[in-house]
C-alpha cells in the first residue's frame, strides 16, 4: 500500500516532467506506467526539434535523462505494472493494481498514447512476422529486403528513411496524395534513392504463410486492386489515446481525449491531465512536457487549497 | 543459467531488458542479430517471430522485454 501526495499515471515526457516539478515541491510524488518508463519517445531513433539538445538525441537517452532526473529530485517510479482499476471519486483517489493499491490527495494522467492499428485481415496474425510498429526495433531484419511503411505523418516519413539503412526498397503508402509530415523530413524522404511513394493508396490486406509474403493495395483513385510482394511492413498511422480506465469518472471528448480547462484540470478536481492523452491541437514532446509543469504546478497549488 | 538476449543496435526495448539484466547481477551472451544473418535465422527459429528482443534463458524463449516472465524465470 502506497500514500502519496500526487499520484501520476504514465511515466512518459510529461509524467515525468510532473514528477521532477512535484518532487522539488516536496510532494511526495509517485509515477506509475504499464510498461517502461519513457512513453513513445523511447522507440524513437533520434529526436531533432528538442530545444536543447543540438538537434540530435536518441529518442531514448532524452527520456532516461528525464527519469534519472525526477528519481534524483526524490520522485519514485513503479514501472511494469499491471493496472486493474481507478477510482478517482472520493477526495483519496485510488488505484488498483496486480500488487498493490495507491491513495493519493490528487492525480495527474498521463498515460498518453498507443499506436493505432490498420485493422485490415492478416494484420494481428502477421504482428511479429512481417508486420511491425517499431521500426528502430525490428528493421534489421530487413536488411537487402523490400519493406512497406504505412502513413503519411512525421513517424512514417522518418521512420521510412531509418528503414533505408536495412532495407533494398521501402515503399510508402499513403491514403492521400500528399504527406502531412514536416517539410524538412518529407524533404530526406524524396531525396532518398531507396524509397519509392504510393499516394493514393491504402493497405486491403496483409498476405503470408508464416510469415507474411505480400500485401493487397487499393488506389483510390483509380479505383484499383492489385498485389505485391513484400518481405515486412512498418505501420504508422497515427495514435489512439489511453483513457479507457477513466471513462465514466472524467469527461472525454468522443475521440476519447480527456478534457481539460486552461490548467488542465479535468472535470473532478484534484485530477489533471498532461501530454498526449489530453483534448489539445498540437501533441509534440515540447507541449507534453510544457503540460506536466503545468500540471504540476496546479496540483500543487490544489493540495495547497490555493485557487487552481 | 544461460542466457542470450537476441537484440538490434538501435531497439530501446533492448537497451532496457540488457539493463535490467545487469541490474540483476545476471550474466547473459548479447548477440547483435543485425550483423549475424546465421544468429537472426536461429533467433526467428527459437521465437517463430522476428520481433526484438528475444531472451533465451536457459531454453525458455521470451518476447520482447516482459519483465515479469523473466522474473519468473530467474529466480527459479
Amino acid at each position: 500500500m502506497t500514500e502519496c501526495d500526487l499520484l501520476i499515471l504514465g511515466a512518459g515526457p510529461a509524467g515525468l516532467t510532473s514528477a521532477i516539478y512535484a518532487a522539488r515541491s516536496r510532494l511526495r510524488t509517485v509515477v506509475v506506467d504499464t510498461g517502461v518508463a519513457g512513453g513513445q519517445v523511447a522507440s524513437t531513433y533520434q529526436v531533432a526539434n528538442y530545444p536543447g539538445t543540438d538537434g540530435v538525441i536518441k529518442g531514448i537517452d532524452l527520456v532516461n535523462n528525464m527519469k534519472k532526473q525526477a528519481l534524483d529530485f526524490g520522485a519514485q517510479i513503479d514501472d511494469m505494472q499491471e493496472i486493474r482499476q481507478i477510482d478517482l471519486s472520493a477526495e483519496i483517489k485510488k488505484l488498483q493494481t496486480a500488487k498493490t493499491e495507491y491513495y493519493a490527495r490528487s492525480v495527474i494522467i498521463a498515460t498518453g498514447s498507443v499506436p493505432r492499428k490498420l485493422n485490415v485481415e492478416g494484420e494481428e496474425k502477421f504482428t511479429g512476422k512481417g508486420v511491425h510498429y517499431c521500426a528502430t526495433c525490428d528493421g534489421a531484419f530487413y536488411a537487402d529486403a523490400d519493406v512497406i511503411v504505412v502513413g503519411g505523418g512525421d513517424a512514417a516519413v522518418e521512420e521510412a528513411v531509418f528503414l533505408t539503412r536495412y532495407a533494398k526498397k521501402v515503399f510508402v503508402v499513403h491514403r492521400r496524395d500528399h504527406f502531412t509530415a514536416t517539410k524538412s523530413a518529407q524533404e530526406e524522404l524524396f531525396n532518398n534513392r531507396s524509397v519509392e511513394v504510393l499516394f493514393n493508396t491504402e493497405v486491403k490486406a496483409i498476405n503470408g504463410t508464416d510469415f507474411v509474403t505480400g500485401v493487397t493495395l487499393l488506389n483510390n483513385k483509380e479505383k484499383e486492386t492489385y498485389e505485391m510482394d513484400i518481405d515486412g511492413i512498418f505501420i504508422y498511422v497515427g495514435t489512439q489515446p489511453q483513457s479507457s480506465l477513466f471513462r465514466g469518472q472524467v469527461e472525454i471528448d468522443d475521440y476519447g481525449y480527456i478534457i481539460t480547462d486552461e490548467n488542465l484540470q479535468t472535470s473532478v478536481k484534484g485530477v489533471f491531465a498532461a501530454g498526449d492523452v489530453r483534448k489539445k491541437e498540437i501533441r509534440q514532446i515540447t507541449t507534453a512536457v510544457g503540460d506536466g509543469t503545468v500540471a504540476a504546478i496546479m496540483a500543487g497549488r490544489f493540495l495547497a487549497g490555493l485557487k487552481a | 543459467m544461460k542466457v542470450t538476449v537476441y537484440s538490434t543496435p538501435t531497439c530501446p526495448y533492448c537497451v532496457m531488458a540488457k539493463n535490467y539484466l545487469k541490474e540483476k547481477n545476471i550474466p547473459y551472451e548479447d548477440i547483435d542479430v543485425s550483423a549475424n544473418p546465421a544468429k537472426a535465422r536461429e533467433m526467428i527459429q527459437k521465437s517463430g517471430q522476428r520481433g526484438v528482443p528475444v531472451i533465451d534463458i536457459d531454453g525458455n524463449i521470451i518476447i520482447g522485454f516482459d519483465r515479469n516472465r523473466i522474473d519468473q524465470l530467474i529466480s527459479q
